[in-house]
């Protein structure tokens, strides 16, 4: 599988493709992008099977990017990784067509919790 | 009630917030401290504000800790024995973002929360000099310091979307 990593730390980049590994989702093809505007122009030009993305990040959030590549007509199944997982962004997220939203601080337990519909092992 | 009184009445969550977060960023037992202090010496401190926009009022989220437990964040998350400045900075700013973004959650739930910024200062060992509410937790034997306080100038935070990248240096250790 494909998956693309969006977060503006490169550190939590760095963790969430660990924690990926760690939850036994091994051996995709990671790419990275530091903001949701990076991530929409890199997933306008190659088809990628999950995204993972920060909400908030500078030039453009991650909400903005779900709403962006669903515009496009990209139906990449998305996920949110993000510090804040209140009840409201949850609703907006899912409202979006995202597939779940993982809160900050996560356990390789959480990723296997939301991404084993999405995720081959 | 004030939002001090309100950051005070919610202490012992934040103490629970903080060795949480600590606990699973750095892979090791947090434990709360009330008497320890930030030894002198390079201190690597994040901010960020959350925005209520119904009163347009500011809650500055502020995670301080020394250079050492920086360094050893940053090799931790980053999976190398050498972290450069750049890596402190991007380490304890994640640990602030998560810790902000587990603030809102718990006490300002419809707001907007701006991006972290990171710097390193020199701490003169006398506390941290700001109002608010501090708590603290040791962990590698260092303490870290996590304060929730009423933000008067939030200016040189970014908000997240249509806003520039930020610099991560401000300035290095």
């Amino acid at each position: 599988m494909k998956i693309l990593v969006v977060d503006d730390s490169r550190a939590m980049r760095m963790i969430v493709t660990r924690t990926l590994r760690q939850a036994g989702f091994s051996g995709h093809d990671i790419t990275e992008a530091e903001n949701g505007k990076q991530a929409l122009e890199t997933a306008g030009r190659q088809r990628f099977d999950l995204v993972l993305s920060d909400w908030n990040m500078p030039e453009m959030t991650g909400i903005e990017l779900i709403r962006g590549l669903r515009a496009k007509g990209i139906r990449t199944p998305f996920c949110f990784v993000t510090s804040e997982g209140s009840e409201e962004m949850r609703e907006q997220a899912e409202a979006a067509g995202a597939v779940g939203l993982i809160a900050k601080p996560f356990t390789p337990e959480a990723f296997i919790d939301v991404l084993s519909s999405v995720v081959t092992s | 009630m004030s939002a001090i009184d309100e950051f005070e009445a919610a202490r012992e969550d934040l103490e629970a917030l903080l060795i949480e977060v600590l606990g699973t960023v750095a892979g090791e037992e947090a434990m709360p401290v009330w008497d320890d202090v930030l030894p002198p010496g390079p201190v690597v401190s994040s901010k960020l504000a959350i925005h209520d926009e119904d009163d347009d009022s500011y809650t500055m989220v502020s995670i301080r800790t020394s250079s050492i437990v920086a360094r050893v964040l940053a090799s931790r998350m980053l999976l190398t024995p050498d972290p450069g400045p750049d890596d402190l900075l991007d380490a304890v700013g994640e640990l602030g973002n998560i810790a902000g973004g587990n603030v809102k959650s718990l006490l300002r739930h419809s707001c907007r929360l701006s991006l972290p910024t990171a710097e390193v200062t020199e701490n003169d060992g006398t506390g941290h000099a700001d109002g608010g509410v501090t708590v603290r937790a040791s962990v590698l034997g260092q303490v870290v310091e996590l304060t929730v306080d009423i933000a008067a100038d939030v200016s040189g935070l970014y908000w997240p979307g249509s806003a520039p990248a930020p610099d991560p240096l401000e300035s290095r250790p």
